[in-house]
C-alpha cells in the first residue's frame, strides 16, 4: 500500500463513504435476501406444499400469545386519544363525532399500526430468535442435509400465519379501542353518552375502511414474519448473532410495516 | 457406493482453505479426516451433504442418500426425539405418505434400539444427556437408510467412556447399514478404532494418506507432531488452530 493510499485510508471522508457502502450493501442484502425468500414462500404456497400442523401451531401462537399485549396497546392509545379529544370536542359542540373520530382513526390508522408494533415486539422478535438459535445450532443444516426445505416447513406456516390471523387480532384489538375510547370519553367529557358515542361511532364507519383495514393488516402479518423469519434465517456467530439478527429484524419489521402503511394511505387515501 | 472427491477447492475470505484436495472412499469404507481446527475438515463434510459448494473440483457420490451426525447433534429443540428421528419420513417429498402413523413409530422404535436407546420416544432433547443426543442424532442419521453417514467430531465434548460407546455404534451402523462413512475428528481412539483410511489436512492440503496403523508409524513429521499432541513441528500453531 503505498503512502497515498494509507493517508486517504485515514481520512473522515474515505471512512464515511466506507461506511455508506457497508450500510447500503447489508441493506440490498438483507433485500435480496428477503425478496428471494418471499418468492420461494409463493413457489411452496402456489404448490400447496402447506404443513397445516405448523401453520395451526403458528397461527395459535400469533394470535392467542400476541393477544393480551395487542389488546392492552390498542385499549391505552384509544384511552389516551379519548381522554384529549373529547374535552375539546365537547367544548367545541362536536361531542356528537367524538365516536366518529376515535372510530376512524382505529380503523383507519390506529388499530392497524398499533396492532402491527404489538406483533413485531412479541412475535416477531421470537421468531426471529428462535430461527436464528436453530441457524447456529445447526438446526437449520441438519432440515437441509434431511432434505426438507426450511423455506417449506418454517417460513411458509409463519407467513401464512401471520397473513391469516393478523386482520383477526386487529379486529378484536380495534373494536375493544374503540368501546374503550367511549368509555373514557363519557368519563372525560360531560355530556357525552354512551348512546351518543355509539352512534357516532356507526357514523364514522364504512365498509370500504374496514376492507382497507383487513387487506393491510394480512399484508403487515405476513411481512412481520417473513421479515424477522429472514433475519433469523441469516443469523450467523452464536449469542451475539441471534442477538443481532433479533434486532435487525425488529427495526426492519417496523421501518417495512410504516412504509406499507404510506403505501396503503397513498394508494387508497390521496 | 462409493465417494470420489478431486482437486476440490474451497475459498473462504480470500483464503484457500481447501486447496485441490483429491481422495476417495470405497464402498463400506471409513475414512477418518484428521488435522487442526480451522483445516477444513468440516468444510469437506459440508460439501459432501450439500450445505456448501466448492469452488473448484469434481464430487461423485453418484445419487446417493447423505446423511450427517452433527458435532452437537442439532437435534431439533421443539421436537421430541420421536419427531426429531421421523422428521424426515414425515416432511420430506419421496416419504410423504409412504409410511402410517404406527409403520414411521416402528420404524423409529427399531432406529433407537439400534443405538441402544429404547422408549425415549417423548423425551426432548433438553431432557437427554451429550451421549444419548449424540446417539439419537445417529438414529436420525440411519432412518432414511442412507448410502453415506458423515460424522463430524462425532465424539466431541463426550467422556472416554460415552465416546466408546458412539465409536461401537459407528461400527455396528457399518456393519448394519453397510454405508460409506467420513468420520472427522480429532480423537486417536476414534481413527484406530473405526477409520479404514486416514487423511490428514494442514493449511489446505492433505498432508498424510494412509492406514490408521501408518498414522501411528510417526514417520511424517505431520503425524508425528498430530500424534504426540506436539507444539514443535511443521504444523504451525495459530489462533484459528484452537
Amino acid at each position: 500500500m503505498t503512502k497515498l493510499q494509507s493517508y486517504v485510508k485515514e481520512t473522515i471522508t474515505y471512512k464515511a463513504i466506507y461506511m455508506l457502502l457497508h450500510y447500503l450493501h447489508d441493506f440490498l442484502e438483507t433485500f435480496g435476501n428477503i425478496s428471494f425468500r418471499f418468492c420461494q414462500v409463493l413457489k411452496y404456497l402456489f404448490s400447496f406444499q402447506i404443513n397445516f400442523k405448523q401453520l395451526l401451531e403458528q397461527s395459535s401462537r400469533f394470535a392467542v400469545d400476541s393477544l393480551p399485549i395487542t389488546l392492552s396497546i390498542v385499549s391505552m392509545t384509544a384511552i389516551i386519544l379519548a381522554m384529549q379529544i373529547a374535552p375539546e370536542m365537547v367544548k367545541q359542540g362536536g361531542k356528537d363525532y367524538i365516536g366518529l373520530l376515535v372510530a376512524l382513526t382505529m380503523v383507519r390508522e390506529i388499530g392497524v399500526i398499533m396492532s402491527g408494533f404489538a406483533i413485531i415486539s412479541m412475535i416477531g422478535s421470537s421468531q426471529a430468535s428462535e430461527l436464528a438459535t436453530m441457524r447456529v445450532t445447526e438446526q437449520i443444516d441438519a432440515m437441509n442435509v434431511l432434505k426438507v426445505s426450511p423455506f417449506q416447513y418454517l417460513f411458509l406456516p409463519r407467513v401464512l400465519a401471520g397473513f391469516i390471523m393478523m386482520p383477526f387480532v386487529v379486529v378484536i384489538s380495534s373494536t375493544v379501542g374503540i368501546l374503550t375510547g367511549g368509555l373514557t370519553a363519557m368519563f372525560a367529557a360531560k355530556d357525552v353518552t354512551w348512546l351518543c358515542y355509539i352512534t357516532s361511532v356507526w357514523q364514522g364507519l364504512y365498509i370500504r375502511d374496514i376492507n382497507i383495514m383487513l387487506f393491510k393488516s394480512a399484508c403487515f402479518g405476513a411481512c412481520i414474519s417473513l421479515i424477522s423469519s429472514s433475519c433469523g434465517y441469516d443469523a450467523s456467530g452464536g449469542a451475539k448473532g441471534v442477538g443481532i439478527a433479533t434486532t435487525k429484524a425488529v427495526v426492519w419489521s417496523f421501518v417495512a410495516i410504516v412504509i406499507i402503511d404510506c403505501i396503503f394511505a397513498a394508494a387508497f387515501y390521496v | 457406493m462409493a465417494i470420489k472427491v478431486q482437486n476440490l477447492t474451497k475459498v473462504f475470505d480470500n483464503k484457500k482453505v481447501l486447496d485441490n484436495i483429491s481422495f476417495t472412499v470405497e464402498e463400506g469404507e471409513i475414512l477418518s479426516i484428521v488435522g487442526f481446527s480451522g483445516s477444513g475438515k468440516s468444510t469437506i463434510l459440508k460439501i459432501l451433504c450439500g450445505l456448501l459448494s466448492p469452488d473448484s473440483g469434481i464430487i461423485d457420490i453418484g445419487n446417493g442418500d447423505v446423511a450427517m451426525v452433527f458435532q452437537y447433534s442439532a437435534l431439533f429443540d421443539s421436537l421430541n426425539v420421536l419427531d426429531n428421528i421421523s422428521f424426515a419420513l414425515n416432511e420430506r417429498k419421496e416419504f410423504k405418505g409412504k409410511y402410517t402413523k404406527a409403520e414411521i413409530k416402528e420404524i423409529v422404535a427399531r432406529s433407537l434400539k439400534t443405538v441402544g436407546l429404547e422408549g425415549i420416544e417423548d423425551k426432548f432433547p433438553h431432557e437427554l444427556s451429550g451421549g444419548m443426543q449424540k446417539r439419537v442424532s445417529l438414529a436420525r442419521a440411519i432412518v432414511t437408510k442412507p448410502q453415506f453417514i458423515l460424522y463430524d467430531e462425532p465424539t466431541a465434548g463426550l467422556d472416554p467412556v460415552a465416546s466408546t460407546v458412539i465409536e461401537d455404534y459407528i461400527l455396528r451402523l457399518r456393519t448394519e447399514t453397510k454405508a460409506t462413512s467420513i468420520v472427522v475428528t480429532h480423537q486417536m481412539s476414534t481413527i484406530t478404532r473405526c477409520s479404514d483410511k486416514v487423511i490428514m489436512l494442514y493449511d489446505g492440503h492433505i498432508v498424510f494418506r494412509g492406514t490408521p496403523a501408518d498414522l501411528l508409524k510417526q514417520d511424517n513429521p505431520y503425524t508425528q507432531q498430530f500424534v504426540s499432541a506436539s507444539t514443535e513441528g511443521p504444523m504451525k500453531i495459530t489462533a484459528s488452530s484452537f
